[in-house]
């Protein structure tokens, strides 16, 4: 990966095609949880991190709030998903991104960290695998992986806000 | 974004400390071992039009105290701005402030 930087009003990064396919996998996966039926994902981890409760204590602000925004955030988040699909490259190579595009991958690729973090429970101690192999060392693998993504990301959107200042 | 010369808080949403009596209402942004710090910054100025050192303020109480009131006003502006921050990924949740 060469991680993103940026080009006058574009961010542009380069991936590895076993990267792009890792990340195509994970939108795939992603999506699934986001338009699976609500009973089949009842209690989920991470359809909770993904849709958290808009109250902590009060169930039924809770359940207002749920039925106001769900529908519209779930939405928001599954257009996110198909903008970040529609400029990934497949098969690798260059990724360049209008302020709008790189605003969908900064959000899907966060979604992307949350429900793998939930997944695997990553804590404020967790670390770097030292044995990346094996299925929780491959999963934390990929999770900093998108940590170094998503931030180089964060940074050049704001380094672009700054300069036009 | 917000330009040098604008507010660095929006109209209809205030910090905690000036408007605890007459604006009952708060958003809260809570600690999560996920989200990067400098992430939650943008974010809060992206959806707040906080300048750099408010957000950066904001972000730290949130990661050092384990949350911050990021907004207050009236219940349906709550609603929004915790459905906004949800969009971006914050654990974030709204309540009558006591």
């Amino acid at each position: 990966m060469r991680p993103f930087r940026r080009k006058r009003d574009d961010v542009v990064a380069r991936l590895e095609p076993a990267e792009a396919g890792i990340l195509g996998l994970l939108l795939d996966q992603l999506e699934q949880l986001l338009t699976a039926d609500a009973d089949d994902v009842d209690g989920d981890p991470v359809v909770a991190r993904l849709l958290p409760a808009g109250h902590r204590t009060d169930p039924e602000i809770a359940a207002d709030y749920r039925e106001l925004t769900e529908a519209a955030l779930r939405s928001g988040k599954t257009d996110d998903l198909a903008a970040v699909r529609a400029s990934l490259p497949a098969t690798g190579g260059e990724v360049r991104l209008d302020p709008d595009q790189a605003g969908a991958w900064l959000r899907t690729t966060n979604d992307l960290r949350l429900a793998l973090g939930a997944r695997i429970g990553v804590t404020e101690e967790t670390e770097p695998p030292e044995d990346p192999t094996g299925e929780e060392g491959q999963q934390l693998a990929v999770y900093y992986w998108l940590t170094a993504l998503q931030g180089s990301l964060v940074d050049a959107v704001a380094a672009g806000r700054d300069g036009r200042r | 974004m917000a330009g040098p010369l604008a507010p660095t808080r929006t109209p209809e949403t205030t910090v905690e400390e000036t408007a605890d009596l007459d604006r009952p209402w708060v958003t809260i942004v809570w600690n999560d071992p996920v989200n990067l710090m400098t992430y939650v910054t943008h974010v809060l100025r992206e959806l707040f039009g906080y300048d750099e050192p408010t957000a950066t303020t904001l972000m730290l109480q949130v990661h050092h105290d384990g949350k911050a009131v990021v907004s207050s006003g009236p219940r349906e502006r709550m609603e929004h701005d915790t459905s906004r921050l949800h969009a971006y990924g914050l654990w974030a949740t709204y309540q009558q402030d006591a």
